[in-house]
């Protein structure tokens, strides 16, 4: 094989794995919009805030594996009082007003993190080198790091799980009925504040798993809270209600924007793996604003 | 005028009023009586308070603010006030709400499994509780599949009162479930109806605007106006009553007329 093909696969397999990791977030996000038809701004700031107490608690000492535990604990905590304090006086009211109460939650999210474990960045090792395997490497000549390969592979297990979740269990079919009609769903009795503390928990261990990752490559810092927002071009390209479509979103992102800021970026100067993303998004706004597997707006005439 | 015993009805309202935002007045004085077994309707015009009554019942008015502010509501011997919706599911009073609500995205079959969602059932239990609601609505079935968001109004509304009856419910509570259906798809989901109570044993109180298939499809009516219980007796007498006739049939002595020359009539004589 050519080095030129070589060089090519090595960028798109790379963009590949990284996108795996905007789909994690984007997980986070569909979750949400799947049980209250909103996006959750907030889930940016879950992300840092989980993975940030994440390693606050092993500084305290605590082994890894308790530190994980410990921090699912914390955000089925948020989730819950995020369903008391946020959700449960707002029911009934317009998505709208929901939609600004996610961004006033990501707020409060970021203060609280930042004034519980400080404004520093941490460094998070997962032991997991972000390193090309050098197997592959020598056999094939591809350069693809361990972290993103594992990053591909706690993504495909989050996805398959829930999934499953959604389409084979009661739990499931009760997320579904709630996200389409909250009022109908409670008239046959399906209990909304379980429902919603679940989707929330969900989410928060999500944003855990996603924060953990991103935090092993970037850093565990504020930038994280921005980055999460790359999710939003995912989630236009996937569908905001699709757990496959933030999948391939993901992919679609992650490869384009690596093979953009490598083929085109110099012509811009560079550096516009940044921005594409969001161009990408803005021509699926236009041409297929569902996106690839979001349900179809139904309306009968 | 409502004669019947306490011990034998399903449901009691005593007196309520009702109150939305704490300023709206939706209900002031409504009583009615729903006998066990029965089919009991509630007929009156747009904004007369029946899905009022109905929401005040099933406990759902919470969650519209508004609040019940005067009398009684008892189902089954037991005061509603303090319950929820899921509680009221538990007790077996299942509400199909005012223009069917449907989930859309779902398929029609996983419509009536969600209307067991408060059952512990298993896997085949919940298949022959499919089975039992198909028997009743066999065009489901032959749309098991299709997502619902996609079926004509009439499917919809047998897909809304399937999964209610699939929480096997002692008491049902229709809310107008003509509307915006063809006469012939009307009286199809009336036959049904009067099935279900009379094979299931399921007690109906029904709100409704279309006076004349209600009447002839229950065994009690009771006429709101404004918030107000104005007229009540058995369907029958209803149905022959000469006001009842003219105001919400249509029909007088001179045949059928409609509404407007009614009131061009009242206006006549008072001028």
């Amino acid at each position: 094989m050519g080095s030129e093909i070589l060089f090519f696969f090595e960028v798109l397999v790379g963009g590949l794995l990284a996108g795996t990791m905007y789909s994690l977030v984007a997980l986070g996000f569909v979750l949400i919009y799947k049980a209250s038809a909103t996006f959750n701004f907030a889930q940016g700031a879950m992300v840092f805030f989980a993975v940030l107490s994440f390693v606050g608690f092993m500084e305290l000492g605590l082994p890894f594996f308790l530190a994980f535990l410990v921090t699912i604990g914390l955000m089925v905590v948020v989730g819950l009082s995020t369903e008391r304090l946020v959700l449960r006086p707002l029911m009934n009211q317009s998505e709208d007003t929901l939609l600004m109460a996610t961004i006033g939650l990501g707020y409060v999210l970021e203060g609280l993190a930042q004034a519980a474990w400080g404004v520093e960045v941490r460094r998070l090792d997962l032991g997991i080198p972000d390193f090309p395997i050098m197997f592959i490497a020598d056999s094939i000549g591809i350069f693809i790091s361990a972290l993103d390969l594992t990053a591909g592979a706690v993504a495909a297990f989050m996805v398959i799980s829930l999934a499953v979740l959604f389409t084979q269990t009661k739990i499931g079919l009760g997320l579904r009925a709630v996200a389409d009609d909250p009022g109908a769903a409670s008239s046959i009795g399906i209990p909304l504040k379980h429902i919603m503390l679940l989707v929330w928990s969900a989410a928060g261990v999500v944003a855990l798993v996603a924060g953990c990752l991103w935090g092993a490559r970037a850093g565990v810092q504020f930038a994280l809270v921005d980055l999460a927002l790359k999710a939003l071009p995912v989630l236009i390209i996937g569908g905001f209600s699709s757990i496959p479509g933030a999948i391939v979103g993901g992919l679609i992102i992650g490869s384009t924007e690596k093979v953009l800021e490598v083929y085109i970026g110099p012509f811009f100067g560079g550096a516009i793996e940044g921005w594409a993303p969001y161009v990408l998004a803005v021509f699926f706004l236009l041409k297929r604003p569902e996106g690839l597997f979001g349900e179809k707006i139904i309306r009968r005439v | 005028m409502s004669n019947q015993n306490s011990s034998e009805n399903i449901l009691e309202i005593k007196n309520i009023e009702v109150v939305y935002d704490d300023v709206i007045l939706a209900i002031s004085d409504v009583s009615l009586n729903v006998p066990d077994g029965s089919i009991v309707a509630l007929l009156g015009g747009n904004g007369a308070g029946k899905s009022t009554t109905l929401k005040s019942v099933s406990t759902m008015l919470a969650s519209e603010r508004g609040k019940v502010t005067k009398g009684s509501i008892t189902y089954n011997g037991q005061r509603v006030e303090k319950l929820n919706p899921s509680d009221m599911v538990n007790l077996g009073l299942v509400q199909v709400l005012e223009g069917r609500r449907c989930f859309g995205h779902l398929t029609v079959e996983e419509n009536v499994i969600s209307g067991a969602y408060t059952r512990k059932l298993s896997k085949s239990e919940i298949n022959s509780e499919l089975e039992r609601m198909y028997n009743y609505f066999p065009r489901l079935k032959e749309r098991r599949k299709s997502q619902a968001g996609f079926t004509s109004g009439g499917e919809q509304q047998m897909i809304a009162v399937a999964r209610a009856m699939m929480a096997k419910p002692k008491m049902l509570l229709l809310d107008e479930p003509s509307m915006g259906l063809a006469p012939q798809l009307v009286e199809e989901i009336f036959v049904i109806v009067k099935e279900l109570n009379d094979k299931e044993g399921v007690s109906i109180l029904l709100a409704e605007q279309n006076t004349n298939i209600a009447l002839r499809n229950s065994d009690y009516g009771y006429i709101i106006e404004t918030g107000q219980v104005m007229l009540d007796g058995s369907a029958k007498s209803l149905l022959n009553d000469d006001k009842v006739k003219e105001f919400y049939l249509g029909i007088s002595s001179e045949g059928r007329k409609n509404f407007r020359d009614v009131l061009k009539e009242t206006k006549k004589i008072k001028g």
